[in-house]
């Protein structure tokens, strides 16, 4: 199991604190959005912005900090499967209870 | 020879049917199952929060520079966190302490911070679990994320406590190392969407 | 990790191992043991859950029946259906899953054995924790006749059996705002949704624990299509486990603030929504009737072509028509819904989904006609019962088409034609199967046979007993009789059909006094079975009978799908099977080997965390339950200190207690099977 768990292409320590500034940078980025919002009133665009950053740094954690990236397509699949079936499942619901569309209008 | 000893060899990547080890192989089963669990709460806030009518609503007491910060302690953590298992797998014994331990008080913080919110809010906006659907929605769902954290924390400490006293995290609790790492890594990016679908775009609407 | 060998040896297998007192169960991860106790456990509760509906044939077997009080009535329609559901068949599923499912791999144990022994035991307490609601629990009427709120106890009114009136009373699907704190006021209900919460976290853990054993555990050559189909479905209700019980989770656990903390998620008086609880409920629920079919199916699967004597016609077809149904079965749960007033752009799109659900099932039974088609077929008690569970599952699919049509299913909704139609698939479909599965891997668990004739005697009482119990719910559903309703009125011309429906209750009780003899005394009596009774195709059928502790004495090497009959039989030029002459030196073999270990075989060591952990778990539910008194609160921390030591405790105990860690190393090359 050892060999397994440590790939030799695994990210290094220094790359490892660099993933981490490249972290605190989108939120600083996603923090100021918010603001710029304010003044703005970007709306739509301003919640596709947001919601890209966030999915990046979703996909860093996951690819980087958690080795998805590293490991066997199986794992990709279980895991992406979850997480569509979810986004998939309670977007219907949201929409059969009628809050996707208030929120388009 | 490792023919006859194939079946009952699990356990070693070099005889699991699929080569990956069964520990690993089952926590991201249980996290995949996860979204579905965090996914009906956030649904749960979506729905009450875009339903009208309420006297009050989470995004208008919102504080973004509070969150922000503890958002931000929470990501470090997972900065920490892959240094401990770093450590581990070369090991570092001390260093691999130190991470964890590190990791542990960050999450704390972030812990502390939710403590926080929840008492401003309660005590200065007067917004209870039971004030409306979208307060409850609210409170039980990063309710349920601080739990995940609590848990994870325990489970920092624990591997603190066997390295601390037990001498030290073998091959083995290093493969326990890279357990609690993935589920600890999961409870932030569950955080990532929270903090950006529930308190950033909610509170935009303000 | 390569000085396994260097890791001191905690446990050597010990032949055979003696134990056989109170604490060897409680300590046991052996997944036959396990499987074992599923196995009697579900059996307890489905006699629970039979006497409870023997009271309410009883009771509907006259009209304007005051057999029951009305708090009686409640409790008793709502504790059958969730002990069928949640204590009967999804129980004595695990009970096949565990026993199975690493013989068919060719595997020792399961991946994670002290996981095993944790989901059967939060298993265990979690049905004591819900029927401890019997003694506990509380139920008051949120209304009188007058139109006066309080809390004035269910107790009393005409009829008897009050004292059962004090469990949940909600319905098994606890809809929201009925089973919220306003209108189910008293424990009952927390009772209901604390209690499968617990049960959920024991199926939850065990889906994890079946899908990395599939994935991990199979023996060399064993690659995924070469899996037998009942292990297929053990995968496929695994990841429907996997997937659905988070919903549910939630679910319940916002019942269970709205009841316990004061949120108001579901109560409409202060902005909740119902609905919500409706479709959180079958996204979950609808997934669960897969779970609740699919092993049934997985044994038919097994069962049909070991008596046709023919491989499963369409194997893989069978295998991927499971895997669809799941699939799809994930889309459908709006169908539940048709009646509460959901779009009708939602409701013609989860009509046409769930129309398309029949596809995949039916490509399943026509698999098993194919294989029953001209075989040599030979009418044993479990083949009985796997074409018994296809001709009434046909019955109730085919009832199910019209559901989901949507005004076809308004007049349905609620009335004895839907109660009609899930008992012809739970009933006339699962337990036909389990059945068929119990007949069929009794010499397994014994080494010894059922009693044919009274297997038959059995069968054909349950089959005669369902149809006249269940057949007259269709008509009597679309006359009007509406489910969960205390009494009919005798205008309304319902009685006499009822009556039959009672009489026809009492033959399937009949029937079951019949199994239950015949398993007592085939313990005993039964003809010694041997290695293989009925000329199986699964490897299952390897190991000497009954499974030794250790399962294979030397794991088998797989080169095809139905490995056993490829040992015993060739083809022909006509590709008919012609039995090899070496079958019955074969079968010889494999039991003297299989009796004697020809290496010492280490087994995982037993623990008893998992039974502490489960023990902590419902302790903190109780406390729950309480958290306003100073004792509940006190549970509460008492519970969670148990959980964790606990958990400290596993953390620490000695690796050798992993299932990688009853490897034997020192096994000699040679004897592959
Ligand atoms: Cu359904």
């Amino acid at each position: 199991m050892a060999s397994d768990s440590h790939h030799p292409q695994h990210p290094s320590i220094s790359q490892y604190w660099k993933i981490a500034g490249l972290l605190a940078v989108l939120t600083a980025i996603e923090v100021s959005l918010f603001y710029i919002d304010d003044a703005l009133e970007l709306g739509a665009l301003n919640v596709a912005m947001l919601l890209i950053l966030a999915a990046l740094k979703f996909v860093i954690v996951v690819g980087w900090y958690m080795h998805l990236r590293f490991e066997r397509p199986m794992l990709n699949r279980f895991f992406a499967a979850g997480f569509i079936l979810a986004l998939g499942l309670y977007g219907v619901v949201l929409a059969a209870m009628g809050i996707v569309a208030i929120r388009g209008s | 020879m490792a023919e006859a000893v194939h079946p009952e060899a699990h356990g070693h990547a070099e005889h699991e049917s699929t080569g990956v080890d069964s520990r690993k192989l089952g926590m991201w089963l249980f996290l995949s199952s996860e979204f579905l669990f965090f996914g009906a709460l956030i649904t749960n806030y979506l729905l009450y929060s875009n339903r009208t009518g309420f006297n009050i609503y989470p995004r208008e007491v919102y504080d973004i520079p509070f969150t922000s910060v503890s958002s931000f302690v929470l990501l470090m953590s997972s900065l920490t966190m892959v240094l401990a298992h770093n450590a581990v797998a070369r090991d570092d014994q001390p260093q691999a302490r130190t991470w964890l331990f590190a990791t542990a008080a960050l999450g704390s913080v972030f812990l502390a911070g939710q403590v926080f919110e929840f008492t401003e809010f309660i005590v200065h906006y007067d917004m209870k679990l039971t004030t409306n659907p979208v307060a409850s929605a609210f409170y039980v769902l990063t309710g349920f994320h601080g739990l995940h954290v609590a848990i994870g924390v325990f489970m920092l400490l624990s591997l603190w406590g066997i390295s601390r006293f037990k001498g030290r995290l073998s091959e083995e609790k290093g493969m326990n190392v890279e357990m609690v790492g993935l589920y600890w890594h999961f409870v932030d990016i569950i955080w990532i969407v929270i903090f950006t679908v529930v308190y950033l775009i909610d509170a935009a609407r303000v | 990790m390569t000085d396994v060998a260097a890791r001191p040896v905690t446990t050597i297998y010990r032949k055979p191992r003696s134990e056989t007192g109170l604490w060897s169960w409680i300590t046991t991860v052996d997944h036959k043991r396990i499987g074992t106790m599923y196995g009697y456990a579900a059996f307890f509760f489905f006699l629970l859950g039979g006497i409870e509906a023997l009271l309410l044939r009883v009771h509907l077997a006259q009209a304007n029946s005051e057999f029951l009080t009305a708090g009686a009535y409640n409790s008793l329609f709502t504790m059958h259906g969730t002990t069928m559901i949640f204590l009967f068949v999804m129980p004595a599923s695990a009970a096949f899953f565990n026993y199975l499912l690493p013989l068919q791999l060719g595997a020792r144990d399961v991946a994670f054995p002290r996981l095993n022994a944790l989901s059967w035991w939060v298993f265990f307490f979690g049905a004591i924790f819900l029927y401890s609601s019997f003694i506990f629990g509380t139920a008051f009427a949120p209304m009188t006749p007058d139109g006066v709120t309080g809390n004035i106890p269910i107790n009393g009114g005409p009829g008897a059996f009050d004292f059962l009136a004090s469990s949940p009373n909600g319905g098994w699907f606890g809809y929201q705002p009925h089973a919220g704190p306003f209108y189910s006021t008293g424990t009952a209900m927390d009772y209901w949704s604390m209690g499968l919460q617990i049960l959920g976290l024991a199926s939850l853990i065990s889906s994890v624990n079946f899908i990395v054993t599939v994935f991990n555990m199979r023996a060399k050559g064993m690659r995924l299509l070469r899996m037998p189909v009942f292990a297929w479905m053990t995968t496929v209700v695994a990841f429907l486990m996997l997937f659905s019980l988070p919903i549910i989770a939630v679910a319940l656990f916002m019942a269970t603030f709205d009841r316990q903390f004061g949120s108001t998620f579901f109560q409409a008086t202060n902005g909740g929504d119902p609905i919500l609880w409706q479709h959180l409920f079958w996204l979950f629920g609808h997934p669960e009737v897969y779970i609740l079919i699919l092993p049934a199916m997985g044994i038919v699967s097994e069962v049909i072509p070991t008596f046709s004597r023919k491989p499963l016609f369409g194997y893989s077809a069978v295998v991927f028509a499971g895997a669809a149904i799941a699939f799809l079965g994930f889309g459908v749960w709006a169908h539940h819904m048709f009646a509460s007033g959901i779009s009708p752009v939602a409701q013609a799109a989860f009509g046409l989904a769930t129309m398309t659900i029949a596809v995949p099932t039916g490509i399943k039974i026509f698999n098993w006609l194919g294989t029953i088609w001209l075989g040599k077929i030979k009418f044993t008690t479990p083949m009985l019962f796997s074409i018994g569970f296809v001709a009434m599952f046909v019955i109730g699919g085919l009832s199910g088409v019209t559901h989901a049509v949507v005004p076809s299913d308004w007049q349905q909704t609620d009335t004895y034609y839907i109660v009609a139609h899930f008992h012809y698939v739970l009933f006339g479909g699962a337990i036909f199967g389990l059945f068929s599965g119990l007949y069929y891997w009794y010499p397994k668990l014994r080494g010894r046979m059922m009693n044919e004739r009274l297997g038959k005697l059995h069968f054909w009482l349950m089959l005669i007993g369902m149809n006249l119990t269940f057949a007259p719910m269709h008509w009597l559903g679309l006359q009007g009789m509406v489910r969960r309703t205390w009494k009919y009125p005798e205008e309304a011309g319902l009685q006499t059909w009822n009556q039959v429906e009672t009489v026809g209750a009492f033959i399937i009780a009949l029937s079951i006094l019949v199994f239950m003899y015949n398993w007592w005394r085939s313990k005993t009596h039964g003809e010694p079975s041997g290695l293989d009774p009925w000329d199986a195709r699964t490897i299952e059928w390897m190991t000497p009978n009954p499974t030794p502790e250790y399962n294979f004495a030397v794991p088998p090497v797989v080169e095809s799908l139905d490995d056993f009959w490829r040992r015993k039989y060739a083809e022909d030029e006509e590709g008919r099977a012609v039995r090899r002459p070496e079958a019955d030196q074969v079968i010889a073999e494999l039991e003297e080997i299989g009796n004697n270990p020809p290496q010492p075989i280490h087994l995982p060591n037993p623990s008893y965390f998992p039974f502490l952990v489960g023990l902590g778990i419902t302790i903190i539910s109780y406390g729950i339950i309480y958290h306003t008194t100073a004792w509940g609160k006190a549970l509460i921390v008492g519970g969670a200190l148990l959980t964790m030591a606990s958990f400290i405790g596993w953390g620490i105990e000695p690796l050798e207690d992993e299932p990688e860690d009853h490897t034997p190393e020192h096994l000699e090359p040679a004897e592959a099977l």
